[in-house]
């Protein structure tokens, strides 16, 4: 950084210049505001849809689920059809669980001769509600929005 | 045409001093092993940017636009090769670590190469791991699902780093076209950012087996009989090492296509169970030794542990001696990790549901060849370390539930066959009747461990 190499004193001395601390704070500040603003940006648009806000569709008619029955349906949304657990309790109303154990996420079943939910992985096990009875899950299953207009069953984003 | 860009240049004088220094004879074959792990990437790098030309990173797409590729002979293999370079190149690059550990190459004066090296082994693995969702089939959806689903363990931040990388809270498409950026853009410059200064210190302070020979040199001894110059001789074995690890690659990748499986069915109506690459299965393992809430400490403290040892080595390592003779606590403790990791990966893979013989009465079952292979594939899932009742080992099979010599009073055989309600295994397709009956001879026969 200097033009007379070998002077270290000299650069040492000069080096404390206010006008190159200036010039060398402009270059550390000036690069740090664009990566800032970079970092800002990359955040921003890499940031996943809120919690919830996936829409209400359709899955099914009212008519075609029994009372206290869970039923597997298919949320069409994001390319893929994903599972939700349908259920028209007495007690409760309708129910709808997303399929997904709370332990790693694979994919629950019905088992109707004991009335519970048996995660295959490792062995979770969970009642019509999804609450815990079993096994690893740290949490009862997760629910999602459900509403029924008219004879449809509609199946929305999950809560919590 | 060297003399004319020398005129230009002057690099001579530089790759003279890169490439003409002394290496010890006899050389080892285990010092080529980063030389090998560039070749796997390179060939990764030419096998899949051929992928990329035929590929559609979209969940209605993908599958099929592997298959059109799978029509073609050439197609197959080169996906084959990809699929079976990627195993390769985790191998090399374990083993390349493995060695650089033993000798003792991390420390003074090379703690950067280490640095930059841990780097580019946890890349290579985000790049297996990413990789392994894009065909977009059943194995490589559900390992996806399950293996993003472990970051959601992190305390706080656990949930948002999970939506982050799948773009939300299910593995869509979105995750899909997201893992495809990461796979083909963000990991090779992560790779390519951090390689080029670990290749550059290499040839800056050379092989670390050669400093006991630039020592001596520099204390004036002769050292021309015991060395040999790594430019051409060491380069030249380099390369030999290379042709072995690539026919070895061409002709597995040939005689064992890379198979594509069924698509992804994220209602999974088939109820298949999801399971982690090989390399993975040290960590799916683990966590079937850590029940309930202690899951945390399996999916989060210990990779995280084992993080800070990794990068914090050189300073956490203060015994200055590269010796492995004198370095025996470190080399314990290495030991003792990679054969507990090899015991896990073992067990992982013996417990995975694998295709066993559904046809086919065994009248004079043995324990060890017929019993147990039908536990640890159907049973142990749940009935390992929690469920109650554990298959996993013939005395915790004996505990309960089976009455030697009486198969139709033993509880075991009432669930299985679903006189009992539930049937077992839960939920899954039920045992063959002739697995059933296998059992049953066995327990009649008195369930000896046989």
């Amino acid at each position: 950084m200097t033009d007379e190499p070998g002077e270290k004193s000299t650069l040492a001395d000069k080096s404390n210049l206010p006008r190159r601390r200036f010039l060398k704070a402009g270059i550390v500040g000036i690069s740090g505001v664009l990566g800032i603003a970079y970092l800002g940006i990359i955040g921003r648009y890499l940031a996943p849809p809120a919690i919830g806000s996936d829409p209400l569709l359709p899955v099914g008619k009212a008519d075609d689920f029994a009372l206290d029955s869970p039923k597997l349906v298919a949320y069409k949304y994001g390319g893929i059809e994903q599972g939700v657990y349908v259920i028209n309790t007495s007690d409760e109303g309708w129910i709808a669980l997303d399929f997904h154990c709370t332990h790693l996420q694979c994919a629950v079943n019905w088992i109707s001769a004991i009335k519970k939910f048996a995660c295959p992985c490792h062995g979770g096990v969970y009642d019509m509600k999804g609450h815990v009875l079993g096994g690893p899950p740290p949490r009862p299953l997760y629910r999602r929005v459900i509403r029924i207009q008219g004879n449809s069953v509609m199946v929305g984003g999950r809560i919590g | 045409m060297g003399r004319w860009l020398d005129e230009r240049l002057q690099f001579s004088e530089l790759l003279r001093s890169v490439f003409e220094h002394p290496i010890p004879k006899p050389s080892n074959l285990l010092d080529y092993l980063g030389f090998a792990t560039l070749f796997a990437f390179a060939s990764q790098t030419i096998t899949g940017i051929l992928l990329a030309t035929a590929y559609i990173p979209s969940a209605a797409e993908a599958y099929n636009s592997i298959k059109v590729l799978q029509t073609a002979p050439l197609g197959v293999y080169v996906r084959s090769l990809h699929s079976w370079g990627a195993n390769f190149m985790v191998v090399l690059i374990f083993l390349h670590l493995l060695r650089v550990f033993y000798e003792g190459a991390y420390k003074k004066p090379r703690e950067l190469t280490w640095l930059m090296g841990v780097i580019l082994f946890l890349a290579t693995l985000g790049l297996a791991f990413t990789g392994y969702l894009l065909p977009w089939n059943q194995e490589g959806y559900w390992a996806t699902t399950v293996g993003s689903a472990m970051p959601g363990y992190i305390p706080v931040i656990g949930e948002y780093i999970l939506r982050i990388m799948r773009n939300g809270l299910e593995v869509t498409g979105a995750t899909l076209t997201r893992f495809y950026a990461v796979h083909m853009l963000v990991l090779p410059l992560i790779i390519l950012l951090a390689f080029t200064p670990h290749f550059f210190f290499v040839l800056r302070q050379g092989m670390s087996v050669a400093d006991k020979l630039e020592a001596a040199k520099r204390r004036g001894e002769d050292i021309e009989a015991k060395s040999i110059p790594f430019y051409p001789n060491v380069a030249f074995r380099m390369i030999l090492l290379v042709v072995v690890v690539a026919v070895v690659l061409w002709v597995l990748a040939g005689v064992y296509p890379k198979s594509l499986g069924s698509p992804a069915d994220p209602l999974n109506r088939n109820h298949y169970v999801p399971t982690p690459a090989w390399y993975f299965f040290g960590v799916y393992q683990l966590l079937k030794y850590f029940p309930g809430r202690l899951d945390v400490i399996a999916m989060v403290g210990l990779p995280l542990l084992f993080l800070i040892v990794l990068f914090g080595l050189p300073w956490l390592d203060r015994n200055p001696s590269h010796s492995p003779r004198k370095r025996p606590v470190a080399l314990s403790i290495a030991t003792v990790l990679v054969l507990g990791l090899i015991f896990l990966t073992y067990q992982g893979i013996r417990s995975v549901p694998k295709p066993l013989p559904t046809s086919g009465v065994i009248a004079d079952p043995s324990y060890k060849a017929d019993i147990d292979p039908i536990f640890q594939s159907r049973c142990v899932g749940c009935h390992g370390q929690s469920g109650g009742y554990s298959l996993d080992t013939y005395a915790n099979v004996m505990r309960k539930n089976v009455i030697p010599g009486h198969p139709n009073a033993s509880l075991l055989v009432k669930r299985i066959e679903g006189k009992v309600a539930p049937q077992m295994p839960l939920g899954l397709q039920p045992l063959s009747k002739d697995q059933i009956q296998t059992i049953k001879n066995w327990i009649k026969a008195g369930a000896k461990n046989n």
